[in-house]
């Protein structure tokens, strides 16, 4: 385990990699187990931030500018996917009234 | 900071408080992207998540309405599988995080490690290309939202 040196403290690295596991697995369960598309859709949001944590993370452990240019092109990518879900979701909605990811499940085999 | 992102994000009940407890981790985690030393990613998470996206997110629930979510599934065993797999996949990335060997860091100046000097440099000389296509992902993105929000008002 290797530690950074932040404003004179020592942190361990892990601790930053191991919060961003628990909130992508906390986005994951929110996926799973909620049934509002809205709500899967932050928390599709919330995994795409703990994938930069852990990037920005690793750019600082190893002092690689490239991390951080990497989670600026996964911000952008989640800004656009945002938009265009929530647009599919609008006109998803103005159609009818979906309370439940399921109801929208009638494309079948 | 951690312990209150967890908190906000278990806290969900209604998309509302969902959204601005996503706020709240964001808030968070910026600051935490501060420590890490990345002071461009910092400001870009606070102003084009916690700002624009939220606020896009806040005006669709706002447009639709309040809508709450039914408490029970179709399926009975939804939660318990989707618990367990969840509980599984931490498993999995903790064993993998245990495992994790360093490399010996490259030697940079962290003075302006993370500045928008050397965030510059590193996406107009390097990277130029995946810079460009960015921007036309984002391109994309916006003519598809105004066709899709368009179409429907066309159609009533």
């Amino acid at each position: 385990m290797s530690t950074l040196d932040i404003g004179g403290s020592q942190l361990d690295t892990s601790w930053f990699l191991l919060l961003g596991a628990v909130l992508f697995t906390l986005g994951a369960a929110g996926v799973l187990i909620r049934r509002n598309p809205l709500v899967i859709l932050i928390s599709i949001e919330l995994m795409l931030n703990a994938v930069n944590l852990t990037l920005i993370t690793f750019s600082r452990q190893l002092q690689n500018i490239e991390g951080q240019l990497f989670a600026l092109m996964a911000m952008t990518v989640a800004a656009a996917e945002a938009v265009v879900g929530l647009a599919i979701l609008v006109d998803i909605f103005r159609v009818r009234d979906v309370e439940d990811i399921d109801d929208l499940s009638e494309m079948k085999g | 900071m951690a312990v209150a992102g967890g908190i906000g994000v278990i806290t969900f009940r209604e998309p509302i408080r969902c959204v601005l407890s996503l706020v709240v981790v964001m808030i968070a985690l910026s600051i935490l992207f501060l420590l890490l030393s990345a002071q461009f990613v910092f400001v870009v998470q606070i102003i084009v998540y916690a700002g624009a996206v939220m606020v896009l997110f806040l005006f669709v629930i706002a447009l639709l309405g309040p809508a709450r979510e039914a408490a029970k599934g179709r399926l009975r065993f939804q939660g318990w599988l989707s618990a367990l797999f969840v509980l599984v996949l931490l498993g999995l990335i903790w064993t993998m995080l245990q495992g994790v060997q360093y490399r010996q860091p490259e030697q940079t100046d962290l003075s302006i490690f993370g500045t928008v000097q050397s965030i510059g440099i590193g996406l107009f000389t390097t990277y130029l290309y995946p810079f460009e296509l960015t921007s036309l992902l984002l391109l994309v993105a916006a003519i598809g939202a105004i066709y899709l929000s368009r179409r429907s008002s066309d159609d009533r």
